[in-house]
């Protein structure tokens, strides 16, 4: 499968809020869509390319926005591909893709917390790797890494 | 019987790490579980953001602390990708011969702690004793039993030993015994059978829609396997077969892990072959300063240098022993992975716990866990 | 008939036969002190120590009295019997695991390892302690029964290791219980294990009332 397969089968379904489909090495391609869609592109792209296993949801903090991706496998094309969307960062969300694959639901309860992204209508959106009411984004830039003095007093009290 | 939520972990002997699972539970049956991570957090993707690219290889070996080399290998293949290096075809036949071993070192473990969860306790001194000796050939040339370091960006640290090819020959013949008689002790034994036979089913359909890899998916009959279907390093030169199983219980997921160092056992024995007979560098030639020289630690000078080097972003998929690990690195041009982000297949088959453990009796639930083989580590990260 | 005659003989008393040393030592059964001809105890084979050791008790109860005993009794039956909690934090607890295999065989020392910390006097942290698991390292810390003990495996547990700047890391579970011996090492190999149980036992075979 090549971008161009991918760019032929979404097109007509997300329109304007497709934003690309560029070439990436190693795999079908990657596919920029505007968060607006998320949930048709999710739709075509599990039923209409048969990439029916999503393998990883994760965020990028770029400071100025956030950048969401997935990447998801089919079996019958053997390839993976890239879908990425990018996020203000004043108003980090994005719709939850667990309503199509089911395995997206730990993958975005990391990012939330990690990277401070949320995913509207997530079934069960709750702390997964840091305790409860855990105050910190630690995957954000802005996040420094401390001395372990500082950082004792920053995590005790949370 | 009234319900009740009971915890297993974070010290528990079924959960083979530091995790906790939550059982609601109505006198034996498992009504719903809700697992509970993030006791081993480390935040391995927040320090490789302070670190060189050779640095986070350290990290790797500790992220999954059974298959330490596989995940090198994943991590390496992202940044080589990123960073625009093509590693020479002799380092890449180490970095196979490496994961095969090191995927025959993690079932063995496996084996001993599942086994020994069952209630036999030979097959455990039994895995130890082999395992040992596949650690033995890791230290003749990395110098350590499970934290490697031992991968580089462009090839591999150092060169195999002269006598890596007779010693491995020894360790696989030996073991091609070996796993004979881990099939005697598991497969004929009726405790065996009564503790595994029917349980944790999890079906082809929903082992892909929660995002299950792996042995779990292999023994589900779906013959999905990255080093057929999306070779990586030099697997498309080598002739094996995908280990498949079609009960989706977890007298399959033993099958199919047996089947898998079989198998591995023969990839080795052609990599081995080929690494007796091509003789060659082992890193890349043209590599930048930074990136330190093939023996030594990256020199401190070299830290000072500001480089022009083009941007990128890599994504590698390997055939982890657990399943299918993925990760993703951004270079932005500085000496530092911009991110990097990794895809844990023990995470994904843990998110899917409710699928296979409800329904089964709270005995149960040991013999299913050892099944999946977790490894908090690289769940948590 | 030579070898009948000689079996029929006392044996001769040797230099390392306890009984020998015990009567010897007749200011010895304060706590400190007495710990000598248990080592010398211990120094014998399965075969011999039990009735020697039966011998030695019953000479020294009659001659010391039972309350002064129980001090280097209990000494001596704790620092040979240490039973770690059964549990496992990170990377660590493999070669912890691989202590207990075929080749290293910790159980020659008397470790066994017990699921529960009520079994347990011995906490071994294998491993990488992080805030999130910190409290309950703490309620299993007071679960065991005294006299406990904590070795720190590995650099993670002695300062955090690797993982030292990370935000979710204790830097050194000594912050959180005391720790009796460090292993150094990342991860210490099964050796290395043995060596800080070992030292251990001499922690305690020294340690003053």
């Amino acid at each position: 499968m090549q971008p161009d397969d991918l760019t032929r089968v979404l097109a007509p379904k997300l329109g304007e809020n497709l934003l690309g489909v560029e070439a990436f090495e190693g795999m079908a391609g990657r596919v920029r869509f505007r968060r607006e869609a998320a949930l048709d592109l999710f739709r075509a792209v599990r039923d209409d390319l048969s990439f029916a296993h999503l393998s990883m949801v994760g965020g990028i903090d770029w400071v100025d926005h956030r950048e969401v991706f997935y990447v998801a496998w089919s079996d019958s094309a053997r390839q993976y591909v890239l879908l990425s969307t990018d996020v203000p960062a004043t108003d980090a969300h994005v719709e939850t893709a667990s309503a199509v694959w089911p395995s997206a639901n730990w993958h975005e309860r990391e990012t939330w917390e990690l990277v401070d992204i949320t995913f509207d209508h997530h079934p069960d959106l709750r702390h997964l790797l840091t305790p409860d009411g855990y105050a910190f984004h630690p995957l954000l830039r802005s996040f420094k890494i401390h001395e372990p003095e500082e950082l004792e007093v920053k995590t005790r009290h949370v | 019987m009234s319900e009740m939520w009971i915890n297993m972990g974070p010290q528990h002997p079924m959960t083979h790490g530091l995790w906790n699972l939550r059982v609601r539970i109505d006198g034996e049956v498992v009504l719903d579980v809700d697992p509970e991570m993030g006791y081993l957090h480390r935040g391995i993707e927040k320090i490789s953001e302070d670190r060189h690219y050779n640095e986070v290889v350290t990290l790797m070996d500790r992220t999954c602390y059974v298959a330490g080399l596989a995940w090198e290998h994943l991590y390496i293949l992202a940044s080589e990708q990123a960073l625009h290096i093509t590693p020479p075809e002799r380092a890449q036949y180490i970095r196979m011969t490496c994961e095969e071993f090191q995927r025959i070192g993690s079932h063995i473990m496996w084996y001993a702690a599942f086994v020994n969860d069952i209630g036999l306790m030979t097959p455990f001194l039994y895995g130890m004793r082999d395992r040992d000796l596949v650690l033995d050939l890791f230290q003749s040339f990395t110098g350590a039993r499970m934290t490697y370091e031992y991968m580089r960006v462009g090839g591999v640290r150092n060169d195999l030993p002269p006598t890596f090819t007779d010693q491995a020959r020894k360790v696989l013949d030996w073991l091609t015994d070996r796993f004979r008689e881990y099939d005697q002790l598991c497969l004929g034994s009726s405790i065996f059978h009564k503790r595994c036979d029917h349980l944790g089913v999890l079906k082809a359909n929903d082992c892909i829609a929660h995002g299950v890899t792996g042995p779990m998916l292999r023994s589900a009959g779906v013959k999905r396997d990255l080093r057929k279907d999306r070779p990586y390093a030099r697997y498309d030169a080598v002739d094996f077969d995908v280990a498949v199983a079609d009960g989706a219980d977890v007298t399959a997921r033993y099958l199919v892990r047996m089947e898998e160092m079989r198998q591995s056992i023969r990839i080795l024995r052609q990599t081995v072959d080929w690494l007796e007979h091509h003789p060659g560098p082992v890193m890349a030639e043209h590599l930048p300063r930074w990136l330190g020289a093939p023996y030594a630690p990256v020199g401190r000078e070299g830290y000072l240098l500001k480089r022009n080097y083009a941007k990128g972003v890599g994504f590698s998929a390997v055939e982890e022993p657990h399943g299918e690990a993925q990760a993703y690195v951004v270079n932005e041009g500085t000496e530092h992975p911009y991110r990097v982000k990794f895809r844990s297949p023990i995470f994904a088959n843990l998110s899917a716990a409710r699928q296979y453990l409800v329904g089964y009796r709270v005995a149960d639930i040991p013999p299913i866990m050892g099944s999946v083989d977790p490894c908090i580590g690289e769940v948590d990260r | 008939m030579g070898g009948l005659t000689a079996a029929q003989a006392p044996p001769a008393p040797s230099p390392r036969n306890p009984t020998v040393d015990l009567q010897l030592s007749n200011e010895l059964p304060m706590a400190t002190q007495a710990a000598v001809p248990f080592i010398e105890i211990e120094a014998l084979r399965a075969k011999e120590f039990i009735p020697a050791s039966k011998e030695a008790l019953t000479s020294l109860i009659a001659e010391q009295g039972q309350a002064k005993l129980i001090r280097p009794m209990f000494n001596w039956s704790g620092r040979n019997s240490l039973f770690p909690l059964h549990w496992g934090l990170a990377c660590c607890a493999i070669e912890f695991a691989a202590a207990f295999g075929a080749r290293w065989d910790a159980e020659r020392f008397g470790v066994v390892a017990r699921s529960s910390p009520r079994q347990a006097d011995l906490m071994i942290v294998n491993g990488t302690v992080t805030w999130k698991v910190a409290h309950k390292l703490i309620t299993l810390y007071e679960q065991m029964a005294e006299p406990k003990w904590v070795i720190a495996m590995g650099n993670c547990a002695t300062g955090g290791g690797p993982f030292r700047t990370a935000y979710s890391v204790v830097p050194g579970v000594d912050k959180l219980v005391p720790v009796d011996v460090y292993i150094a090492g990342c991860p210490p190999r099964p050796e290395a294990l043995l060596d800080g149980i070992l030292k251990l036992e001499q922690l305690i075979r020294e340690r003053k009332e």
